[in-house]
């Protein structure tokens, strides 16, 4: 397998970071604070039709693709 | 009061944060509304000039609960595609009609602090037909401060372009995904998403003259989210940064902002500002003003070669406005107008040089119902 | 399996547990597991003892800090929930109003007894620092009246539900939480006081499960020159509200149930639009004795 990029490197070493991170400086919230949270505006998920229009848009525009979710099926834009 | 949200529903999850009141092992993901979605798509680009190409799309979205363990999602999307798209760099523009369906279907099982989800998903048009699976899971911690997720997809394209160019041509791609998902506090949280892309096999746009791919194209993409609320205002700012290269040479900074404004009478407003800058492939074929009105010929050397202004260098910049109402917890209505604009010099470097300023508008409407 | 009815004074008024089981020691023994919890925070928070938390910490009105576990804390978090969303109406410290409002006999407070009062009332002006509060002025007080009856309502029902009731309800002077239904399925019958015909009911919910609160003008008031003086006080004027006779709502939890039906009752006519939103189902009696419903039969 060839070796993986210094982003893929920098990517896994940004997530054990966040892991490792907020284990012992952040203190955790409580469940009677989460209702700001709660908020669709606050989520990440909100709106998938908007988002599968932006992507979708974007990567026919761009050379660049890909956002939080894993690609399923592709499309002649390309 | 701006609320958007019931504040029966924000009494409720308070109370349901009491000690010792909320049910023991409720499974947090399992989603105990159904949703029904629309959304209808306008987008026209062009160049100084001349139109280029025309999408009409409306796009339907189904979240049905099953049961309080499972639930079933369903996408499905229709373009209309018209209008006209260069044949190389900026010119020899023409015409282009297709009609593309996709859907995919997601069937999700839920845990106590897991979940696990597969997508089936395909994609046809004339020319061109995907299929893919994807796999994808999440697991949090009990205190729901800390999620991770992971994903997997798999697709199959066979591309069979009407000029019949090429036959049969086949495309595998491979992607995977993982991401945490951290709360820093009560108003603010964090998320990381690391993502890689493989694909194989015919990479070309069968339409462009001059257009030699690799037959290999390796991705990364490393995208940082952050969410804050606001206090004294009830605003929330979201912000992303992406980085994403690729084994083509392309090398590109995504960077957005979006601000929601509570209005009164359950309206929200959403400014949004995107920026992306991007490095060409290795192998793009700048512009040369002497070819016209041909081609550029790449060097003779090159194996790989593409006239193709998506595997430019360029900055880009979306300008976003999004006015949302949600008269009662079950309604939203949206609509959203957007203008993009790219141009080869406003690269952050020497951008790419011989294209047509390129922008494009789009404006969105939907309608929500959740049961 | 039979039912069995277990009553007990509390709160000032009076409860019951009402369960299946499989005979009447078991009942017993399980009934006493509701009851021991609701005595529990009655004898926590209740402001008419001096040995209670909420005394201890209203002694010390002006003092020394109190330190306070996380129970406590947790209801103090959802006290500040209710106290921002209802815009500053819903106030834990507003109960020295009650020096001023004595409803068993029939006498407007004159505007120099209310002042000094109302100096004395502001949930913002209390103190609170990691886990300690404190009341910053001799003769401020705290209590839990608008949400501690429904709260130990709710504990009480979980602690059935943990030794295993599936069958009952829990009902503390009108708030009634459901555990389950009736043993052969059929809902509980619960009904709602008529706020003008004391002994009569205005309506009948059927209820499988979730908790019913209720607020009303008829609780404790005197009545003069023809107007109606109810113990639901405006924290801002001092004064009662004047609109709704009764407020009932529907919740999974009686605890959000009664925050709500009290923040309809201080909200007065616009809290018609408040329960109207909420998305949960109410029952609001009008001044003039209307019935306006939402999603209750």
């Amino acid at each position: 397998m060839r070796r993986p990029s210094w982003l893929v490197l920098l990517g896994l070493l940004g997530l054990l970071g966040l892991s490792g991170l907020s284990a012992c400086s952040i203190t955790p919230v409580q469940p009677w604070e989460k209702g700001l949270l709660a908020k669709k505006a606050m989520g990440f998920e909100a709106d998938r039709l908007e988002a599968g229009f932006a992507e979708h848009i974007y990567t026919s525009k761009e050379a660049a693709a890909g956002g939080a979710g894993v690609g399923a099926s592709g499309c002649g834009c390309n | 009061m701006a609320a958007t949200e019931s504040l029966g529903g924000r009494i409720l999850a308070a109370a349901l944060c009491l000690p010792g009141l909320a049910e023991p092992a409720h499974a947090d993901g399992a989603p105990d509304q159904g949703l029904i979605a629309f959304k209808y798509l306008d987008y026209l680009d062009y160049q100084p000039g001349r139109e280029r190409v025309r999408i009409r799309a409306p796009s339907l979205h189904l979240l049905l609960p099953l049961s309080s363990r499972w639930a079933l999602g369903a996408t499905a999307i229709h373009d209309a595609i018209s209008g006209a798209s260069p044949a190389f760099h900026t010119r020899a523009i023409s015409q282009l009609q297709d009609e593309r369906h996709a859907a995919d279907l997601t069937l999700t099982r839920f845990f106590d602090d897991a979940s696990l989800g597969l997508t089936a998903a395909y994609s046809n048009e004339a020319d061109y037909r995907s299929r893919g699976l994807a796999l994808s899971g999440s697991w949090s911690t009990e205190d729901r401060n800390r999620s991770w997720s992971a994903g997997l997809g798999l697709s199959k394209d066979v591309i069979n372009p009407v000029t019949r160019l090429v036959v049969d041509e086949k495309k595998r791609v491979l992607d995977w995904t993982l991401g945490l998902t951290q709360v820093l506090n009560p108003r603010q949280v964090l998320q990381l998403t690391l993502g890689h892309n493989r694909a194989r096999g015919y990479l070309n746009d069968p339409y462009k003259v001059s257009h030699e791919r690799p037959r290999a194209r390796h991705a990364t993409r490393l995208l940082l989210r952050f969410n804050q609320h606001l206090e004294d205002g009830g605003q929330t700012l979201r912000w992303s940064l992406r980085h994403y290269q690729d084994s083509y040479g392309v090398r590109a900074q995504t960077a957005g902002l979006e601000f929601v404004q509570p209005l009164p009478w359950s309206f929200s407003l959403t400014p949004s500002l995107r920026l992306h800058n991007q490095r060409r492939a290795a192998f793009y074929v700048e512009v040369d003003p002497e070819a016209a009105p041909f081609a550029t010929q790449p060097p003779e050397d090159w194996l790989q070669f593409s006239l193709d202004q998506r595997l430019s260098s360029f900055g880009a910049r979306t300008l976003g406005l999004k006015l949302a109402w949600q008269p009662t917890p079950d309604w939203t209505a949206d609509v959203k107008l957007e203008h993009y604009a790219q141009r080869g010099d406003w690269y952050l470097g020497s951008g790419s040089t011989g294209l047509a300023p390129f922008a494009a508008r789009s404006w969105q409407v939907g309608l929500s119902r959740s049961f | 399996m039979p039912i069995f009815h277990h009553p007990f004074p509390a709160l000032g008024g009076r409860a019951e547990i009402v369960l299946a089981a499989a005979d009447e020691a078991e009942a017993k023994r399980l009934a006493q597991l509701g009851i021991d919890e609701v005595l529990r925070i009655e004898h926590k928070y209740s402001r008419y003892r001096a040995d209670s938390l909420i005394g201890r910490i209203n002694a010390q009105a002006g003092g020394e800090p109190v330190e306070l576990d996380d129970e406590t804390l947790a209801l103090l978090r959802f006290a500040d929930t209710l106290h921002l969303d209802s815009e500053g109406l819903f106030d834990p410290t507003s109960g020295v109003l009650r020096r001023a409002w004595d409803f068993k006999q029939p006498r407007l407070p004159r505007p120099d007894e209310l002042a000094p009062l109302l100096a004395l009332i502001g949930w913002g002006r209390v103190e609170r620092e990691g886990k300690t509060l404190r009341l910053p002025q001799a003769g401020m007080e705290l209590d839990f009246g608008g949400f501690g009856k429904e709260y130990a309502a709710d504990r009480a029902a979980t602690a059935l539900k943990a030794a295993g009731v599936r069958h009952g309800h829990v009902n503390l002077a009108g708030d009634i939480r459901v555990l389950g239904p009736k043993p052969d399925g059929q809902p509980w019958q619960i009904g709602i006081q008529h706020p003008r015909q004391p002994g009569k009911l205005i309506a009948s919910l059927p209820l499988r499960q979730g908790g019913l609160a209720t607020s009303g003008d008829y609780e404790r008031y005197f009545e003069l020159d023809g107007q109606r003086y109810c113990h639901v006080l405006n924290p801002r004027t001092g004064w009662p509200v004047r609109f709704w006779r009764s407020v009932s709502v529907v919740a999974p939890l009686t605890v959000a149930a009664g925050a709500l039906s009290s923040l309809a009752m201080l909200k007065e006519a616009d809290g018609l639009m408040l329960l109207q939103r909420s998305g949960l189902p109410f029952l609001a009696i009008d001044p003039d004795g209307a019935l306006l419903r939402d999603a209750i039969h």
